[in-house]
């Protein structure tokens, strides 16, 4: 992993022998001419993040795994970017590296002109509350606080007065005027996301990141939460992350990127279901060294399974 | 289930670690206190074994009564034909003329001529080759001549007094004396605590003032007779008036006598232990039922695999016990290690406990098993049981801490025992000043209010915390977590806070009821004395242990007006003991202004007794009536009731029962006074009597001329002792509690992993991530300073009420000693709140929000 900032390998060159990448030939143009040192994409379009040739080792020696293996993406601003791929493909691990989370064993991670890599724990956490939001699949919202003490959260932890109008105006749209109040307890699991939601928006973010955001939720919260960050991106201009197994979901987004084995392989505009499944087929078959390591990793025990372990194997 | 509970226990190690510190401390405590306080009473037994260990019989004069709160009672000397007369019982082997009695040892003139002033006693006697005299000679030789001394080799070594030295020795008479000899007893190179000089019989004749009289005889009986026939001989040759008993059973009797003071400590060190443990108590409940509520989906697994709630809840009493059994063993061997530092620290608070080997009786190691492993899983039946109803479903459920705040019942019996000790307090704080004892309602009324506030912590937890946490708020969001986290888990920060609670509210009990008491005491001898100075001794006798040669010197002093002086004495009241002054009723009245309720003063001087109102109240005794009082010297006599007194009046004068010196030393054989109030001249400053006091004074090394304030503080000086000690062992209950904090906060920073974690996400620093632990953990401490340092007050003004009229103390809060205790309870919740804050802190963001 050579930590440079050398121009990206083309994915599509390097790591996909299908026939069905072509389909993408187009638009992937300018995610692979972007250049990294740039802070603009060749179109005009502003960049609000890029990750290049980005490498992440997890483990050492024999058990490494190089979760991200030369990952290269340019997120354009305003855009609300989808990031698929099988499980194991690194999309989770790329994220974190684009929002701050998680360092990096090479290559360099921007958002905006800040290089990441380069930033200590305290200034990513900074940087994350200033001009990074978050929706977690999950426990997004601390149990202790009220929704809008939630929603103004990463502001008053940075001691700002919160925007109030602005506020305002994501909770009406999000429909959450009247719970406001409650504690995430008392909210649906629909509630409890567009509440996340609303946090992750409220400081106005350059970037909001979403772990699979619906992967919680009924379809038809699922939806209204998709329409919701889609509208987020074309009316407000505000550039969406958003990593998700799901097709569906997917195909709200203004762009699609597929990861394989820690790359970017192929990525779809204006995305539509059946194209988004076919290049996931594609992808899965195209791998089959994931295929077994993902059969393990997803072979999920049981709650009974795992809790009787913990009883008889002890807890480490 | 027993190896699911080893490994239980194994695997959750670390979160009962400081549930096994809490339990090992307060075995420890219990373990050093018994071990020091066995050690002290075994090396009481042996020092008055060796003592008489050659002698079989001991004649003296008879005596009502041989001891008194301690202190053996002086008794009148023997003829000198009483030796000869035992001399002639058949079956006597040896008599030998003993002479005991207290001679402070000073170092030569020309040695700075500095008193030799020990914490016991200064024990001055006549010299008897072994087997009669239990000293042993080890450099030297035996007192011959009028002027020669050996004294122990100890004091010898303490003050560099070498052979050949002259030593002043200060009885009855003063005498400088060459040291001839070092002795020392039994193994020892002196007695504990006490200096010992030995001289020929008639020098300590001469020095004690005896004449040819003996302090007793030593009868070794002849080999081929029973000692107890001897016993009977003697007695029936010498009649009633001298008293022949065993040796070995004065021995067990005086050792008795110098434990009580031991077995008073060893109450108290108990008492302490207890407290500790209570406090320990709570950590182990806390820790074992937030465990439970972490193990709940593992428990319903097992339940679903077809464990009976029985199993799971011997599982879990199995983990206490060896939690408990590991605490004790550990307890047990610290608690050996600390019992030498319990006799120094009780030394450095003026208890003075003889130094020797440790003794570690079977009795302190079972007792000290059974605590640690009884209150462990005493502590755990709670946890245990609601471990046990904990259904098969609830494995399928995502459980989290629940916001339990304990049942209805509880809540309804806890506001009930709230109300009812509250109510009770109230009632003896407002109602009228009483003489008659309320003490023990004061003792129910606050331990209802304890029990109360335990049942009630949980259900009233939320409201106070955010009440008692507003300030946080100013600390923005994590301020705001913090305090929303301590009102989320009323349970678990209602047990941890009581705990610190109990703590505090037996510290601030003493510390104000001290301080009240201490107030009592000083505006009672300001209002009451009226003398310029006293003359007190500066070793805190029983008796007072002033020379009574000091009066006699200090009232002809032309810059004295007036000297008068006062005498303590015990005497028994059926089987209690009590004690009296004996003032002179001619000079009193210019130094004091005690205010009669009825009779007068004067009337003492007819040979009557003056009562505390309070006293002749329970007694139904009235001026007119008499007392039955049992004197050692004079056996019982009925002594006429000539007068009543104010309480607080006589408690100036240090006494509910008030006689003349006359009728003192018609039943009294003592002969110290207690202290010698002065008024001087007209027309003399100050600087001109104190210098001339002060001159008289130069020849008794242990009188002191105390001003008021001093003389204040001379009577008020035990109390400070027994409050520093008390607070000193109290603070071990703070550190308890403390580690309650911590671990209550490391344990809830493993359940709320994932909210840890998405704040760390959403820009929570670890600044601030540290200052949010910090803050609840200071939050836990300042609810626990509202109801601690609350309920202390309340029960200190509750025990001053009951005192009633017997102290007249008016409720004095001590601000500044409260200050202190508030920041000392405050930096310890802070500092208990430094590990788990720095464990937050960095915890690994993602792996935080991964956890499930």
């Amino acid at each position: 992993m050579t930590i440079s900032i050398a121009p990206p390998l083309s994915p599509q060159s390097g790591s996909t022998q299908s026939g069905s990448t072509q389909s993408g030939s187009t638009q992937s143009g300018s995610t692979q001419s972007g250049s990294a040192q740039s802070g603009s994409a060749q179109d005009g379009t502003a960049i609000a993040a890029q990750a290049c040739n980005v490498v992440k080792i997890y483990g050492r020696g024999d058990t490494a795994v190089r979760a991200l293996d030369g990952a290269t993406l340019s997120i354009p601003a305003g855009q609300f970017t989808a990031v698929m791929g099988p499980s194991g493909s690194g999309k989770s691990t790329l994220m974190h590296a684009l929002a701050g989370l998680d360092t990096i064993d090479g290559g360099q991670v921007l958002l905006g002109d800040t290089d990441l890599s380069r930033l200590g724990e305290r200034q990513r956490t900074l940087l994350r509350r200033e001009r990074v939001g978050f929706v977690f699949q999950s426990f997004n919202l601390v149990p202790t606080l009220t929704a809008a003490e939630n929603i103004a959260l990463p502001l008053t932890l940075a001691g700002r007065r919160p925007d109030q109008e602005w506020i305002d105006e994501l909770v009406a749209i999000l429909g959450l005027a009247d719970r406001l109040r409650h504690r995430p307890t008392e909210l649906s699991g629909g509630q409890q996301q567009r509440v996340a939601v609303a946090r992750a928006l409220a400081a106005r973010p350059e970037i909001v990141f979403a772990d699979e955001p619906t992967g919680n939720l009924d379809s038809r919260a699922g939806e209204a939460l998709l329409s919701f960050l889609r509208r987020a991106a074309r009316e407000l201009g505000q550039t969406i992350v958003m990593v998700t197994h799901d097709p569906s979901a997917a195909a709200y987004a203004d762009r699609v990127v597929f990861l394989a084995d820690g790359r970017v392989v192929d990525e779809l505009s204006a995305p539509a279901v059946p194209a988004i499944l076919s290049r996931m087929a594609s992808l899965d078959t195209s791998a089959p060294a994931y295929a077994t390591k993902t059969a393990t990793k997803t072979a999920t025990k049981t709650a009974i399974d795992s809790a009787l372990d913990s009883v008889m194997d002890e807890e480490k | 289930m027993w190896r699911l509970a080893l490994r239980n226990a194994l695997a959750h190690r670390a979160r009962l670690a400081l549930t096994l510190i809490a339990v090992i401390l307060g075995v420890t405590f219990v373990t050093g206190s018994l071990v020091l306080t066995d050690t002290s009473q075994r090396l009481l037994d042996d020092q008055f074994r060796t003592a008489t260990a050659g002698v079989d019989l001991t004649v003296r004069d008879a005596a009502a009564f041989d001891s008194a709160m301690g202190v053996e009672v002086e008794r009148d000397p023997l003829p000198p034909t009483v030796v000869d007369q035992i001399r002639t019982v058949p079956g006597v082997a040896t008599a030998s003329p003993v002479v005991r009695g207290s001679g402070l040892l000073s170092t030569d003139k020309t040695a700075g001529g500095k008193a030799i002033v020990p914490s016991g006693s200064s024990l001055l006697a006549s010299w008897e080759p072994a087997p009669v005299g239990a000293f042993t000679l080890r450099a030297g030789r035996p007192p011959a001549a009028d002027d020669e001394i050996v004294i122990d080799a100890a004091t010898a070594e303490g003050h560099h007094i070498a052979l050949g030295d002259t030593i002043t020795v200060q009885a009855e008479r003063t005498a400088g004396l060459r040291v001839v000899g070092l002795a020392g007893f039994g193994g020892a190179a002196g007695l504990p605590g006490s200096t010992v000089g030995l001289v020929n019989l008639p020098t300590a004749q001469r020095l004690l003032g005896l004449g040819d009289g003996v302090t007793e005889v030593a009868v070794i009986a002849a080999e081929d007779i029973d000692p107890q026939q001897l016993q009977n001989r003697v007695a029936a040759a010498l009649g009633t008036e001298y008293a022949v008993a065993a040796s070995r059973d004065i021995a067990a009797a005086s050792a008795d006598a110098a434990k009580t003071q031991v077995a008073y400590l060893q109450l108290m060190l108990l008492a302490l232990a207890a407290a500790a443990l209570l406090v320990g108590a709570f950590l182990i409940a806390n820790t074992f039922s937030i465990v439970i509520t972490q193990r709940t989906r593992e428990i319903a697994v097992l339940r679903a695999a077809g464990a009976t709630g029985g199993q799971v809840l011997r599982s879990v009493l199995g983990e206490a016990f060896l939690v408990g059994i590991t605490a004790s063993i550990a307890g047990v061997g610290l608690g050996v290690a600390t019992a030498a530092w319990l006799r120094s620290l009780a030394g450095a608070f003026g208890i003075t406990l003889p130094d020797g080997g440790l003794i570690v009786a079977p009795r302190t190691v079972i007792i000290a098993f059974l605590v640690g492993i009884g209150v462990t899983i005493v502590s755990a039946i709670g946890p245990a049981r609601r471990a046990a109803t904990v259904a098969p479903v609830e494995a399928m459920r995502l459980s989290s801490a629940s916001a339990a705040t304990g049942g209805r019942a509880r809540t309804v019996i806890g506001w009930i025992m709230t109300g009812l000790g509250a109510a009770g307090l109230t009632a003896v704080i407002a109602g009228p000043r009483s003489s008659v004892g309320l003490i023990a309602p004061v003792g129910a009324a606050a331990i209802s209010v304890i029990v109360g506030l335990v049942l009630l912590g949980p259900a009233v937890t939320p409201t106070l915390a955010r009440l008692i946490g507003r300030p946080l708020d100013a600390a923005g969001v994590p301020g705001r977590l913090a305090r929303e986290s301590a009102a989320r888990a009323p349970r678990r920060t209602a047990a941890t806070a009581l705990a610190l609670a109990i703590g505090l509210a037996l510290i601030s009990f003493m510390t104000v009821l001290a301080t009240s008491i201490k107030a009592s005491v000083a505006s009672s001898y300001k209002e009451v004395i009226s003398a310029d100075y006293v003359i007190e001794s500066a070793r805190n006798e029983m008796l007072g242990g002033l020379s009574h040669h000091v009066h006699h010197h200090v009232s002809e002093l032309a810059e004295v007006a007036v000297a008068s002086r006062l005498r303590y004495g015990h005497w028994k009241d059926g089987e209690a003991t009590r004690a009296l002054t004996a003032v002179d009723p001619a000079t009193l009245p210019e130094v004091a202004s005690p205010r009669m309720v009825a009779g007068g003063l004067n009337a003492l001087s007819g040979g009557g007794i003056v009562l505390a109102e309070s006293v002749a109240r329970q007694r139904h005794l009235a001026v007119g009536d008499s007392l039955p009082m049992t004197f050692s010297l004079t056996g019982t006599q009925r002594i006429p009731v000539v007068g009543l007194m104010l309480d607080r009046d006589a408690h100036a004068l240090s006494t509910d029962y008030l006689i003349s010196l006359d009728t003192f030393s018609e039943n009294y054989r003592e002969h110290v006074d207690a202290s010698v109030f002065v008024k001087i001249a007209n027309g003399v400053s100050d600087v001109a009597a104190k210098k001339a006091i002060n001159g008289v004074l130069a020849d008794y090394p242990t009188a002191q001329l105390r001003d008021q304030a001093a003389a204040v503080a001379g009577r008020t000086l035990m109390i400070d002792q027994v409050l520093g000690m008390v607070t000193a062992l109290l603070m071990l209950t703070i550190l308890i509690a403390a580690l309650g904090i911590t671990n209550t906060l490391a344990l809830s920073i493993m359940e709320r992993t994932r909210e840890i974690g998405l704040l760390r996400a959403v820009g929570m620093t670890g600044g601030q991530m540290r200052w949010m632990i910090r803050g609840e953990a200071v939050l836990i401490a300042a609810l626990a300073i509202v109801l601690g340092v609350g309920m202390g007050i309340a029960f200190a003004a509750g025990t001053v009420a009951a005192l009633g009229s017997a102290i007249e103390a008016p409720l004095v809060l001590p601000v500044g000693r409260l200050l202190i205790i508030v920041t000392v309870a405050a930096l310890a919740g802070l500092l208990a709140g430094l590990l788990p804050a720095r464990r937050a802190a960095r915890l690994d963001v993602l792996t935080a929000i991964a956890a499930s």
